[in-house]
């Protein structure tokens, strides 16, 4: 669908809100306009390299600190064929752990949510205080070594940054702060910390993790993939921005996409963001184009009585989509009242499956009552449930891609400049492992 | 057939795209001349420039029919530029839906009143002229529960009521009165365009729920109005014809 003429999207202006998210777009980067060989997406010997040069290095996100909130709350979540348990402890930090007994190797816990005073192996009793020190080895004396040097259970570098707990595989890392680097004063003013979850899904999928990573890192898909967008959003006048090791970009929300023209009636997807924001589709008299406009400026003007506090962010925020990638694989729809945040996992060993996990947030407005945490809702290989209209359009893209990259008769990714954020994806793998 | 449309004056409100502009083609192409408008004046500018050349004049300006001054002075305008009126379609409509109550008070000022207030406006120039055709464009959506209860539904429901009594009142004066239903109709920019890319598992629904599995075109509607509105259905007044392709389900006795 050609476009049929350019939408005119009104910007927000940064001096008025100096310390909001940038809004400035990044220095273009020459990133050239080579082929990406597919052997990165379906080759074990590329998934070792990424094991070795990635996600052993680099900070991953755990989960959220309100999900392990008293002491002796743990979450054990799997990254490859690494298992790692998330503890909160007696005086309230979170600490991390290789998720093995130093007795024989068993795995302490199932991936989940869990409590537990004291870790139990499930084999010979070995126990441990939840700061991972030895408590009990049973029959201790008749180790001749004594007890492992160790002390207890292998700790991680951890650390919580905007209510999110993370964790690192390198015992060497460098600081949090200093891995997020830019994207902190980007994503600190939308205050994650007054959002609540409410979904907490995982899939398995039949592709590979970077392929999940790139569906959402470009709008060029929406028009055959996603149709019913092209009635919600802007998918041609598409800020790119790259920093460093992560990307973003910026889809306008609430108009209608070049691509298509006014059908005279605000369409289903429209009138649900009218009436999301408290406003009433059937009174709206402006144009369909300007309901990004209306939106902002009512939600600007009744964020109090709302009980939603915006005044950190910009205008444009109140609709848009600003869409980062905290490399490696974590990938965050960011919007003023939701997270809709994707974490994507490679699969222990094989490099044609992954696991996606969907992590939704909402904003509670001031005075309201929180929800209770959900509850971990797993689905595995072929399962038919719905995970919600566009992210099962892009699923079933996916299974097929991974198929189609098998073929003989592909050699890899030809990219536009649209998809200039999956590019820079690829040299930051490059970066990391070597290439 | 002959449809004996030649040097037929038509008012035909709000036919810049669709069924409409199809009606509007094809009175051109039968001869007739045609006064339309719409909101904006680029349309109505764009509409005469594509219309221009045809065998009838299309002419027109931009008109809000909610606007009870405006929109009576456009209809006097246009009468008077073409020399009478002898054809009034008039098809404007809010559209569906049931966010508000406002949904209701908007289907009433744009569906209904701004067709009894045409017709009444028309009527004294057909009469004097010896006569004519009212033709409204109606829905399925009123004789079969359709898209859940809203106000399109219930509102285009009355304008059928409107027209058989109108029928009545002026059959006397050779003027004719015929409603057109349309069930859902595809074209590009139209409202089943973008519901086919919204509401994908119901637009897929509804063409299977239809005979032969699609829905129909914006020609097969205006055959049917052009028809009802020429001389050729000189004997036809009062009814409602269902141009729908067998979608509804009622048996119509």
């Amino acid at each position: 669908m050609e476009p049929i003429r350019k939408n005119h999207i009104s910007r927000s202006d940064p001096e008025r809100n100096p310390k909001g998210t940038p809004m400035a777009k990044s220095p273009d980067l020459d990133l050239g306009t080579s082929i990406i060989p597919k052997e990165r997406y379906i080759s074990k010997d590329f998934m070792e390299k990424e094991w070795d040069g990635i996600w052993t290095k680099v900070w991953l996100l755990g989960c959220r600190e309100d999900q392990i909130p008293e002491p002796g709350d743990f979450i054990c979540t799997n990254i490859g064929q690494e298992s790692v348990l998330l503890v909160r402890q007696t005086n309230d930090e979170i600490k991390a752990f290789h998720n093995v007994c130093m007795h024989r190797g068993n795995r302490l816990a199932d991936e989940g949510l869990w409590h537990a005073d004291r870790f139990v192996c499930g084999y010979h009793g070995w126990t441990y205080d939840s700061d991972g020190t030895f408590v009990d080895i049973p029959d201790l004396e008749t180790f001749p070594q004594g007890k492992p040097p160790c002390g207890g259970l292998v700790e991680l570098p951890c650390d919580t940054w905007a209510s999110f707990v993370w964790f690192n595989l390198n015992p060497d890392a460098e600081p949090l702060e200093e891995y997020l680097g830019d994207l902190i004063g980007h994503f600190e003013p939308y205050h994650f910390e007054r959002m609540a979850m409410t979904r907490w899904v995982t899939a398995e999928w039949n592709c590979n993790w970077k392929a999940s990573v790139d569906a959402f890192a470009e709008t060029y898909h929406t028009a055959q993939t996603h149709p019913q967008l092209l009635w919600y959003l802007e998918d041609l006048d598409v800020q790119i921005d790259l920093y460093g090791k992560h990307s973003r970009y910026l889809v306008p929300f609430g108009l209608l996409s070049p691509r298509v023209e006014s059908v005279g009636e605000i369409p289903p997807p429209l009138k649900a963001m009218l009436k999301s924001a408290g406003m009433d589709p059937a009174s709206y008299e402006g144009s369909i184009n300007e309901i990004r406009d209306a939106v902002q400026q009512h939600k600007r003007l009744t964020q109090e009585e709302q009980g939603k506090d915006f005044s950190d962010l910009h205008d444009e925020q109140l609709t848009d989509d600003y869409n980062y990638l905290v490399f490696p694989n974590v990938t965050t729809n960011t919007h003023s009242d939701d997270l809709m945040l994707f974490r994507h996992r490679p699969h222990p060993i094989d490099p044609n499956k992954m696991l996606f996990d969907v992590w939704m947030f909402e904003l509670i407005p001031e005075g309201e009552e929180w929800p209770e945490l959900p509850k971990h809702d797993y689905r595995p290989e072929g399962s038919k449930r719905s995970l919600g209209l566009v992210i099962d359009q892009d699923a079933s893209n996916l299974a097929s891609v991974q198929a189609g990259m098998q073929s003989a008769g592909y050699p890899g990714l030809w990219l536009s400049d649209q998809e200039l954020r999956l590019r820079h994806f690829h040299k930051t793998i490059s970066d990391y492992v070597g290439e | 057939m002959e449809l004996n449309l030649k040097g037929k004056r038509a008012i035909i409100p709000g036919s810049t795209k669709g069924i409409l502009k199809r009606v509007v083609e094809q009175l051109i192409d039968e001869g007739c001349d045609v006064a339309l408008c719409s909101r904006s004046e680029d349309t109505v500018a764009r509409t005469l420039r594509e219309l221009s050349g045809g065998r009838g004049n299309a002419i027109g300006r931009a008109c809000d029919v909610t606007n009870k001054e405006d929109y009576e002075a456009w209809i006097e305008e246009m009468v008077e530029q073409m020399g009478g009126v002898d054809i009034f379609i008039p098809g404007v409509s809010a559209g569906g839906g049931a966010d508000s109550e406002r949904n209701w008070w908007k289907s009433f000022e744009v569906d209904v009143l701004s067709t009894v207030r045409g017709c009444e406006i028309v009527t004294p120039h057909m009469r004097e002229s010896g006569g004519g055709a009212i033709t409204f464009i109606t829905t399925t959506a009123s004789v079969e529960t359709f898209g859940g209860p809203q106000a399109y539904n219930a509102m285009k429901g009355s304008l059928l009521v409107y027209a058989k009594q109108l029928s009545q009142d002026i059959g006397k004066d050779n003027i004719r009165v015929n409603c057109v239903s349309p069930g859902p109709i595809y074209f590009e920019g139209g409202s089943w365009q973008m519901l086919k890319d919204t509401m994908t598992k119901w637009f897929a629904k509804i063409e299977r729920d239809h005979p032969t599995g699609r829905l129909g075109t914006p020609e097969e509607v205006s055959n049917c109005i052009v028809f009802l509105s020429s001389p050729a259905a000189s004997w036809v007044s009062g009814t409602n014809l269902m141009v729908d392709g067998g979608f509804t389900k009622r048996v119509q006795f």
